[in-house]
């Protein structure tokens, strides 16, 4: 098992590295001026602009670039963002925990809501029942998030005035223990129920399709043969056989998600890495993009190594094979 | 996936002929699910291409009255400069479908061709070319896409290639996967014994017997685009010039306190054209795999 660990482990390491080359490869063909974009809409002095370039060392050929760049990066340094004047790492760690308490509760609500509406719809004997929840996955599933974050915004914020609008709290805050867990819980609310319900119809699509498959095997005969209940067939068997597929998908998006909920985090001004990329993008603040970026392909490699691990625990014909 | 099928089947009936393919369109209309789709696309198809027909007013004609709410001249109001929400909504069909139609065949190609290279051919081919599959798979998409249109800007074909860019991995895996189910088998060691040529075997033998998932895949994957391509317009990311869905809701998000007319009409055409998709390829499947489609499961 310790192995099997390993292996995926080094596995990675190359994947990373491709993707930091690649990120640095994409920005270097990029027709703006980082000096420009520093300066705003005015002449750029030379002696400035001399000084800014060996700061910075904009100057040095591309490869000298990339290795030094990857040097820092081992060293934990991501550069300096010059639109903030603060280091990249700083900015990542300060947004970091608020993309992931945001992703963390909307799976915490989306894995089981999927997972009850996929079995329910796939072992139902009520065609109504079953119709009913896959046409309703199939609607929710089409709607992008960021346009139900703005119905929500318009009927449950502006309108019924239950929820703010956006942010992650007041400027000011007074509120202790329990006052403050719910002041966090309204601001949370609403962009947690727009991804929570998208990410769930897509888990419960997958769900009900992976039931389906269980319930054609021969094992759930045997099951029904040896005259076990419907909840316990349901209990026993059914649900950790499809699981499976549900745990690679639910685990990329989850990895996904934590790089950022870019279009969800810009509805809300949900100020988490998601944001800070999209305006980074627009103030051309590549040390910032190319942080981001590589933040969240670890946080996806890390997250298909968990998949990995809760794979071989959940299927032991797995672990026998690596 | 990685397992190869020596299973000795005979090589399915492949819908190759012009016959073939239209005997499939007729049995995809006779399933509910694709009946529904196709209806849908074909009435978004001719409303994008009779937008100037349909359309009562240049989409970006200002008009005198701004933030109007719907009324019977204009059906879905307008915006914060008096612009025909309505007119809108029809004229950004165009840019909705163009580039999730042509991402997807962009797609399609690109990935196609990997597949197949990769699916055809063992050994080193193979490895290097699903290790750079997986790569693409590992970046978050839309972060992919959107570093992409940051970089080289948000030229109508550049943003189409950059959606692209976001999707083909997937349909690589999936022309990949049956790329290696049917390299072993039986017809194709025959079409070997034959000295048939590598691309013969590629494109005459493999291909009309992989291509029906794939056609699945790519209905999927236009609906997909469709999504990336609103995100991206509600970024303020696309092409300025071209009205767009998804261009729409970055406007309405200033005016969510004042205009929500701005924000449902254009967000529901998106929903509208991705479950028509959806529905198409869900009777799609059914026609292909009459054992995956509508079947209920049920536990009696």
């Amino acid at each position: 098992m310790l192995r099997f660990v390993g292996r995926r482990a080094l596995y990675a390491i190359p994947l990373l590295f491709a993707i930091v080359v690649l990120m640095f490869s994409m920005l270097h063909l990029i027709p703006g001026d980082p000096v420009q974009a520093l300066v705003g809409d005015y002449p750029v002095p030379p002696a400035y602009r001399a000084a800014i370039e060996e700061k910075y060392r904009l100057n040095d050929p591309f490869l000298v670039q990339v290795s030094n760049y990857l040097v820092n990066i081992a060293q934990g340094d991501f550069g300096f963002s010059y639109q903030n004047q603060r280091a990249v790492l700083d900015l990542i760690l300060e947004r970091a925990p608020r993309t992931i308490l945001l992703a963390s509760v909307s799976f915490g609500l989306a894995i089981p809501l999927g997972m009850l509406i996929g079995i329910l719809t796939g072992t139902t004997r009520r065609p109504g029942v079953d119709k009913f929840w896959t046409t309703t996955a199939l609607i929710a599933y089409a709607i992008p998030t960021f346009w139900l974050g703005q119905l929500f915004v318009m009927f449950f914020a502006l309108r019924l005035g239950w929820f703010p609008t956006q942010g992650i709290g007041p400027l000011v805050s007074r509120a202790q223990g329990f006052a403050w867990l719910m002041e966090k819980l309204r601001y949370l609310a609403l962009p947690v129920l727009a991804f929570g319900i998208h990410e769930g119809m897509r888990i419960a699509r997958i769900m009900r399709a992976s039931v389906v498959d269980t319930l054609s095997q021969g094992y759930i005969i045997t099951a029904r043969a040896k005259g076990l209940s419907r909840g316990q067939i349901i209990r026993g068997h059914v649900l950790r056989n499809s699981s499976l597929p549900l745990v690679t998908i639910a685990g990329y998006a989850f990895g996904s998600a934590l790089g950022g909920a870019v279009l969800l985090e810009t509805v809300f001004t949900w100020p988490g890495l998601g944001l800070l990329l999209v305006d980074s993008i627009r103030l051309r603040d590549n040390m910032t993009v190319v942080g981001v970026v590589i933040f969240s392909a670890v946080a996806v490699v890390v997250m298909n190594l968990v998949v990995d691990l809760l794979y071989a625990a959940l299927d032991p014909r797995i672990r026998t094979m690596g | 996936m990685g397992n190869s099928n020596t299973a000795a089947a005979p090589a399915p009936a492949a819908v190759n002929s012009d016959r073939g393919w239209r005997a499939l369109f007729a049995q995809l209309l006779r399933t509910r699910h694709g009946s529904l789709g196709a209806g849908i696309l074909i009435v978004m198809a001719l409303v994008a291409l009779m937008a100037g027909m349909i359309a009562p007013f240049d989409p970006l004609q200002q008009t005198q009255t701004s933030l109007s709410p719907p009324t019977a001249e204009y059906l879905f109001g307008t915006d914060n400069i008096g612009r025909d929400v309505f007119s809108q909504v029809v004229y950004g069909a165009r840019s909705s479908l163009f580039v999730g139609l042509g991402a997807a065949l962009a797609a399609l190609l690109v990935g196609g061709t990997i597949g197949i290279l990769a699916g055809y051919f063992q050994g080193p081919v193979e490895a290097v070319l699903m290790r750079v599959v997986e790569l693409f798979q590992t970046l978050p998409v839309i972060i992919l896409v959107l570093c992409a249109v940051a970089l080289f800007g948000s030229n109508f074909w550049l943003l189409i290639a950059a959606v692209a860019l976001a999707i083909w991995p997937m349909e690589a895996r999936l022309v990949y996967g049956q790329y290696i189910k049917l390299r072993d088998r039986e017809f194709i060691a025959a079409a070997r014994v034959a000295d048939l040529s590598t691309a013969h075997i590629m494109f005459r033998e493999i291909l009309p017997n992989a291509i029906q998932p794939v056609i699945v895949q790519v209905a999927l994957d236009a609906s997909i685009a469709i999504l990336i391509e609103a995100g991206l317009g509600f970024l303020g990311l696309s092409d300025p010039d071209m009205v767009s869905w998804g261009r729409l809701l970055f406007v309405a998000q200033d005016y969510m306190d004042s205009a929500w007319w701005m924000s449902l009409f254009p967000g529901a055409a998106i929903c509208l054209a991705v479950v028509g998709l959806n529905l198409f390829a869900d009777g799609l499947n059914e026609v292909i795999d009459p054992r995956s489609g509508g079947a209920t499961g049920g536990l009696q």
